[in-house]
């Protein structure tokens, strides 16, 4: 009887959070362009355009990775291969559009083509088409040639999927071509490490045989600053990819770590305890024009810039205890805390200046229920919302170029490793397997 | 002795006369009850009653199992007056004579009187009205949406649409294009920037251009709601949109207007 009475009031509340954590998904999606109404995309296989035996191999490679790359967008309802019409879809003049307007595909887009191999060369043509326009279908038609190899496919399924979503996604370019750097000890000791934004082609940049932390990469991508026991002190190195070796970067004094690039690429934050206590700092890029921005008892750590402003900087401060997330001016000024409590560490900056991420244990203390979460936070209005769940111990998260994409580390699998996930918590993966691989940051190339 | 005559001592008996009244009083509440008794009321049931014998007075309904009628949808403009002639004309109904009627004659007339000749009748085509040729009137009763670059949206209860101008057929070739903005738009439009007490439609419009990076320019309100959150929300929605991508390069122009229109969500719908 007591429970009966009850019941409208748990469903009522039920509801409520029901409703709560709706509007809460809502407000993510429309903040990093996930969109909330999803584009139906059919992406039949694309067709062998000449008979060479190593056609089909690549032409796997190609299927495939388009097929991930536009799944990972996180803005296509891929359409099931099973209510594709049978037939080979080569070029526009095999397409009946009703076909595939019409249930059961009931499709918004279709994405078709051939791959052939010629001279040793692999040759690739690609259809973009709006199923639901009878008069003038064609959105994008490519074309695209590169050394046949495995690698070239892969590269030509990036490009083609980036067109796609460039022309779908509402301007924001795709990141089939981004590259993410992380620190990795499968060599012996913790070096900097790159990889496809996929997890593919993962190579090893630096050799300094001693230890790498937290790797960034500068805005255009050309370079990679990072924290590296160099000469006996913790100084900031920095590779560069173009020349593929480390360019030099001068020394400061002290204990520097955690260096970050500002929007631009013209700037670095840095924390440095040259005088004693870690403070931040800023340079620039050429390590040059040192200026200190805080001078407050307690450790600072971990800045970040605001790549869409470039005058912001959030960072990590024990001042009052636990570790916290603040905001200040580049110039030092205008000091706001925003989280409240717990242990919040790794503040990231969406490219649109919107979001903070941070990995955070909200109720700290032994016997403490609750883990190391990554959280999402509105910076204006200081709502946030857990993208990770009972999983394990997660941290440093890094927005992709997009906004869209965030990589994270987690030992969920029983070791650090590099996990990827859409900004809204959905789709999460792992992307290494080998060693213990932690501290990722995404690219832009 | 003087004579006098005392007017007030002449009283005629009261009795009579008071004793006819009283009868007929009772006679007629009598007759009355008699009525009531016998044929007033033939269902014998009181005023207000249901006459199920539940007792009430009145009843109930809840007006949530009763299908009222949605509430009025936006009405942007009146329809009932506008500037326009319209294409068709209301013609006078002509003055008809009877030709068969023949004139009383005059029995003082020597002449015999002639009916009127009649006028040879010759078919005047009545000159058209000049009606101005504009390709793209819609006429009288054929009205609808626009076709063409024309689209609506719904979120949450609220609702929108949109018209691309400029470009000439850019709607119809860049389908894709289109729809893409109005995505855009509608998933950037935050409802609870409107005032949630609003019990009535009302229409904002917004115009903005694209240029050719897809950026938005030229934002503007075009014709305001009158109510300033609706206004403020709609134009915040364009505003935190940085880009659309870039114009389709078949497109030779280097920008396309649009105009946006918002219906918030109405409490109760």
């Amino acid at each position: 009887m007591h429970l009966t009475t009850k019941k409208p009031a748990i469903v009522a509340v039920l509801l409520l959070l029901l409703a709560a954590s709706a509007t809460a998904q809502d407000w993510i999606r429309t903040g990093t362009g996930l969109g909330i109404e999803k584009v139906r995309l059919a992406v039949p296989d694309f067709v062998p355009a000449s008979a060479e035996p190593q056609a089909g191999e690549l032409l796997r490679t190609f299927n495939d990775t388009l097929w991930n790359d536009l799944q990972q967008a996180g803005i296509f309802d891929m359409v099931s291969k099973s209510f594709y019409p049978i037939g080979s879809f080569s070029a526009p003049a095999a397409i009946k559009l009703d076909a595939w307007g019409n249930p059961p595909p009931n499709a918004g887009m279709l994405a078709f083509g051939n791959l052939g191999i010629g001279g040793g060369r692999v040759l690739v043509q690609g259809w973009l088409f709006d199923v639901k326009n009878q008069q003038s279908p064609q959105v994008l038609g490519k074309q695209y040639s590169e050394t046949a190899s495995q690698q070239s496919a892969r590269i030509i399924a990036h490009r083609f999927a980036d067109e796609i979503i460039l022309r779908l996604g509402g301007g924001l370019a795709g990141i089939a071509e981004s590259r993410i750097y992380f620190v990795s000890t499968r060599s012996g000791q913790k070096e900097v490490w790159a990889m496809d934004y996929d997890g593919a082609n993962q190579q090893q940049l630096t050799h300094l045989r001693s230890i790498a932390l937290s790797p960034h990469a500068s805005p255009d991508g050309s370079r990679v600053a990072f924290a590296g026991i160099f000469h006996g002190d913790w100084n900031i190195l920095m590779y560069s990819n173009d020349l593929n070796r480390l360019v030099s970067f001068p020394t400061f004094g002290g204990m520097n770590l955690s260096p970050a690039w500002s929007g631009d690429g013209t700037k670095l934050a840095l924390s440095s305890s040259r005088t004693g206590d870690p403070e931040i700092y800023t340079c620039d890029a050429s390590g040059g024009n040192l200026k200190r921005l805080t001078a407050v008892k307690g450790p600072d750590v971990s800045p970040v810039w605001n790549p869409k402003t470039g005058v912001q900087i959030a960072f990590v401060s024990g001042r009052t205890g636990l570790p916290q997330i603040y905001v200040m001016d580049s110039d030092g000024s205008n000091v706001q805390r925003v989280t409240d409590t717990g242990y919040a560490v790794s503040p990231s900056w969406s490219p649109n200046g919107q979001f903070l991420l941070f990995s955070w244990i909200r109720r700290y203390g032994a016997g403490a229920p609750g883990g190391d979460d990554i959280y999402i936070m509105d910076v204006a209005s200081h709502q946030w919302v857990q993208l990770t769940h009972n999983s394990g111990r997660n941290d440093f998260p890094s927005w992709a170029p997009d906004g869209r994409h965030i990589v994270f580390q987690s030992n969920r699998s029983g070791s650090e490793q590099i996990w990827t996930m859409l900004a809204d918590g959905s789709q999460q993966r792992q992307l290494t397997t080998t060693g213990t691989n932690s501290q990722p940051n995404w690219g832009s190339r | 002795m003087a004579a006098s005559a005392d007017i007030f001592e002449e009283c005629d008996g009261w009795r009579g006369p008071l004793a006819i009244s009283a009868a007929l009083h009772a006679a007629l509440f009598g007759s009355m009850i008699f009525y009531a008794a016998f044929f007033a009321g033939g269902s014998r049931a009181s005023w207000g009653s249901s006459g199920d014998g539940t007792g009430g007075a009145m009843r109930a309904t809840l007006v949530n199992t009763i299908p009222l009628p949605a509430n009025p949808q936006a009405q942007p403009q009146n329809v009932l007056a506008n500037e326009s002639k319209g294409l068709s004309k209301s013609v006078p109904k002509p003055e008809e004579k009877d030709t068969k009627a023949i004139p009383i004659p005059d029995r003082n007339a020597k002449t015999k009187i002639k009916p009127p000749k009649q006028p040879p009748v010759t078919p005047t085509r009545e000159k058209p009205r000049e009606v101005a040729t504009v390709s793209n009137v819609v006429p009288f009763g054929q009205g609808g949406p626009v076709s063409g670059p024309y689209g609506v949206f719904s979120a949450a209860g609220a609702k929108g649409g949109f018209g691309f101008n400029g470009g000439g057929d850019f709607g119809t070739r860049f389908g894709w294009y289109v729809d893409a903005v109005r995505r855009k738009v509608s998933e950037n439009w935050m409802k609870y920037e409107i005032d949630p007490g609003l019990s009535t439609t009302r229409r904002v419009y917004i115009y903005f251009e694209i240029t050719r990076p897809g950026a938005p320019a030229n934002i503007r309100i075009e014709q305001s709601s009158g109510i300033p959150s609706l206004d403020q929300s709609a134009l915040r929605a364009l505003q935190r949109i940085d880009t659309f991508g870039p114009l389709p390069p078949e497109y030779s122009g280097n920008r396309v207007s649009v105009e946006f229109w918002f219906d918030p969500p109405v409490r109760g719908q």
